[in-house]
């Protein structure tokens, strides 16, 4: 009990954050069939965001709120000057959203410098859980990460917007001959997806260090679970991000975290290589 | 395989107008290369002589996205792998330069076999394919960090044994500009040719039918798995080569020779000179080296930047990928015509 609690929370916590930046990945993947390697960079976003604010005096509090709105902006920013003009070429997305990757982690560093940014965690403390002491804001991050996806399922499942959503998913021709206007759903998806990315950025940011090319190390994870969970549907966002948290906490604690690294990259490759679908099928 | 298939696949046919028009750019090429060091500055020369090591770099990838298709998004990788089984075996284990190059060319190589099998029979291709080697090359950079006190982390390696070679008895050591610069400049010559040579016949007629279409392919009866897992070995253990033969040139070896700038970058020269015609790439190389020089005498941080907007302009500007250019310029008979059609995918 005394490390299963915390290496369980610990595990939790990084699922957690995988689901938020791998949903909205998964989610343009499904739609647009687009690779958006800048996606890490919205992530970046906001935790630069709540760095921010917090050095201007500001509470955690107002960067939470306001770094989803900062990846929103960005996000259909983005979304109109690159993406939309690469739908039906998406190798060639890869090259463009690599390129804006680049460029916004190197203007990041141009602005702020390569230092990591000061960021404050707003509870320090730690709650007893069954006599083992807890970080508070692992529970709290958790807790707020549950109720946000929470939020997203109902929305992809009840909302107008949802359904359209999975209209464009599942035939895009056809949602289009229905009268969904694609242009601006996948607009907004896209945007949507930015801000989520933006907001773990800000829940992960007290727990890493904050610096200009953080988004990178997230990419690759959530490329992975986007991989191993299939595309396009919150289940299988769900069932990538706990195999990959999983297996990276559990080796976290037992080998180098380089090597957990490398070997969760090697279990990905060998599911892609037995179920090329992903673990949930559409 | 045996050796008679072995003979069909590569027999050299007769020049056409192409071979010719690709063996005199080649040959006015290095010739240019041969006479520079008369009137080129030491400076100049070791400038020229790591893009040429480069080109090595360049030409392993062209090698695979340009007859495969299949674009290896991490191909630094494989460069990496190269570099640091060299400078680990030459500085720690203290092995002679031909054994450690030959090693380096195998470790690139085994990852290349074991990474692609799983992918390419997993019928991963195309932007999945980018993906998965984009991954590999973060992490292999990952790996290099973290295991500071065996490849130095973030300052490297430093103070590389120089190359040696012992033949019959005697011992030729590479040091010094022109005899480096030399050496640099045979081995691009002998991969452009040996890859030139390879791919001229029905070998590169399947890899491109592979290209075109793989379920055509094997219709044929080829094998597209198999041909894909062997060119991705070749191509890795060509830029492992690469990779180990740069280091010890450099005597250093630093975590960038396997991150993910890299990797971008051997795309870029791989795309302006033109996918799929080998020579192109080559100048390709020679030229962005050349802008990247010009670029960081202004500020060393400039470049990542310029590289992506680069990324983004290609994708814009040129449609079809920049592939249009390389026809533009095949149509004018300068890159040997411009093999690469359609999008660059």
């Amino acid at each position: 009990m005394e490390t299963a609690l915390p290496a369980a929370l610990n595990a939790l916590t990084l699922i957690s954050i995988l689901m938020l930046v791998g949903l909205g990945m998964a989610i343009i993947f499904g739609m647009m069939g687009v690779i958006n390697l800048a996606h890490g960079e919205f992530m970046t976003l906001g935790a630069f965001t709540l760095s921010c604010i917090q050095t201007l005096g500001g509470s955690y509090w107002l960067g939470l709120a306001l770094a989803p709105l900062v990846g929103l902006a960005f996000g259909f920013l983005i979304e109109g000057l690159v993406i939309r003009h690469l739908y039906s070429r998406p190798f060639e997305t890869i090259l463009a959203t690599w390129g804006v990757s680049l460029i916004i982690q190197k203007l990041l560093e141009i602005i702020f410098g390569s230092a990591m940014q000061p960021v404050f965690n707003p509870f320090e403390g730690a709650v007893s859980i069954l006599g083992v002491a807890c970080p508070a804001y692992r529970l709290f991050l958790v807790a707020f990460t549950g109720l946000v996806i929470a939020l997203c399922l109902l929305a992809f499942r009840r909302s107008q917007f949802g359904l359209d959503l999975r209209a464009v998913i599942q035939d895009r021709d056809m949602a289009a001959a229905m009268g969904i206007n694609i242009k601006r759903t996948n607009s907004l998806a896209f945007a949507i997806g930015a801000a989520l990315a933006a907001l773990s950025g800000v829940l992960v940011a007290p727990l890493v260090t904050v610096y200009a090319w953080m988004g990178v190390t997230f990419l690759s994870k959530a490329f992975f679970v986007v991989i191993v969970g299939g595309t396009g549907t919150i289940a299988g966002v769900a069932a990538g991000s706990a195999l990959i948290g999983f297996l990276e906490t559990f080796f976290n604690y037992t080998i180098h975290s380089s090597l957990a690294q490398a070997l969760v990259l090697i279990l990905a490759v060998v599911i892609f290589r037995f179920r090329p679908q992903g673990l949930v099928r559409r | 395989m045996s050796l008679s298939r072995a003979a069909v696949l590569f027999r050299q046919s007769p020049l056409v107008r192409r071979d010719r028009a690709f063996l005199a750019s080649a040959a006015g090429l290095f010739l240019l290369l041969l006479i520079y060091p008369f009137w080129g500055d030491s400076y100049g020369l070791s400038v020229m002589r790591d893009a040429l090591i480069m080109s090595v770099f360049a030409l392993s990838l062209d090698f695979m996205w340009g007859q495969t298709g299949l674009l290896s998004f991490g191909h630094s990788t494989f460069f990496g792998a190269g570099a640091y089984t060299m400078a680990l075996l030459t500085l720690k284990a203290g092995v002679g330069s031909l054994t450690a190059l030959l090693a380096a060319m195998a470790a690139s190589a085994v990852v290349a076999l074991l990474v692609g099998y799983f992918l390419i029979y997993a019928g991963v291709r195309r932007e999945y394919f980018a993906i998965v080697t984009l991954a590999l090359a973060l992490i292999g950079q990952q790996i290099i960090l973290s295991f500071a006190d065996l490849t130095g982390g973030d300052a490297g390696l430093i103070d590389l044994p120089f190359l040696s070679f012992g033949i019959n008895g005697a011992k030729f050591t590479f040091s010094g500009d022109k005899p480096l610069y030399f050496f640099a400049l045979g081995l691009a010559a002998v991969v452009l040719l040996g890859l030139w040579l390879a791919v001229r016949g029905s070998y590169g007629k399947i890899l491109r039918a592979i290209q075109s279409s793989e379920q055509r392919a094997q219709a044929l009866g080829h094998n597209a798995a198999a041909h894909l897992l062997v060119a991705f070995t070749v191509s890795a253990m060509l830029a492992g080569l690469s990779g180990a033969v740069f280091t010890s040139v450099q005597g250093i070896v630093t975590p960038e020779l396997i991150g993910p700038i890299l990797a971008t970058e051997v795309i870029v020269w791989v795309a302006v000179g033109g996918r799929g015609s080998l020579i192109g790439p080559m100048i390709g190389c020679f030229l962005v080296v050349r802008m990247r020089q010009e670029i960081s005498s202004v500020s060393t941080t400039l470049w990542p930047l310029v590289l992506g907007a680069f990324f983004v302009l290609v994708v814009f500007a040129a449609p079809g990928g920049i592939m249009t250019l390389a026809r533009w310029l095949g149509s004018l008979r300068i890159l040997g015509g411009g093999r690469g059609k359609g999008a660059a995918r």
